[in-house]
């Protein structure tokens, strides 16, 4: 659980600097970074199972 | 009659307030921002580069200089390093205070010591795109 807390903690401060420097209005933004955010989280996870099959 | 404008604007020089706001930038994480007159900006950008910051350090994260630990070359703390510097004061007081720096086996057992590099990598890689964006505002290349 520990994992994936960090995993998480990483991908919003990641998604806060990705969605404040890439597009212009706040409401871009915000989408922008929730985007970031869920494909870091999604990615994380696919990665993380494939691994585990991955002897 | 377009191109020519472009052209045009390409050679409009930088202003030597957009360099120092992007030296201010990189020096102390959302600075450049606060210089610029985005608070907001700079409390999501720049804080989460200080967290970033001191959450890797917490976790026991090492930062690399150009001294050669572990047998390893000098060459291959380049790279790191450089992400490394991109925290800039953060980077500079922990070098001089010695924090962060010692290539301790004890800190390096920890089950968060790669976490720990892992974040403090990032937050100087962070700190560059928080740079580049404050410049460009700066520049009045983006909005």
């Amino acid at each position: 659980m520990r994992h994936f807390l960090v995993m998480t903690l990483f991908a919003a401060l990641a998604a806060f600097v990705f969605g404040g420097m890439s597009k212009d209005t706040p409401r871009e933004q915000v989408f922008y970074g929730l985007k970031v955010f869920a494909e870091f989280i999604a990615i994380g996870l696919v990665l993380g199972w494939i691994l585990y099959f991955i002897p | 009659m377009v191109k020519v404008e472009k052209a045009i604007e390409l050679k409009e020089p930088t202003p030597g307030m957009a360099w120092a706001t992007g030296a201010a930038a990189w020096l102390v994480p959302g600075v450049g921002h606060l210089i610029i007159k985005r608070p907001i900006r700079a409390a999501l950008m720049g804080g989460s580069v200080w967290i970033c910051f001191f959450i890797g350090l917490a976790m026991g994260g090492h930062m690399f200089d150009l001294s050669t630990g572990q047998g390893s070359g000098a060459i291959l703390q380049v790279p790191p390093m450089i992400a490394n510097l991109g925290s800039g004061v953060l980077y500079i007081v922990c070098w001089v205070m010695g924090i962060g720096f010692a290539d301790d086996p004890v800190q390096a057992a920890r089950a968060t010591y790669e976490y720990g590099n892992t974040f403090l990598l990032i937050a100087g890689l962070l700190n560059y795109l928080t740079m580049l964006d404050a410049f460009d505002i700066a520049a009045g290349r983006k909005s």
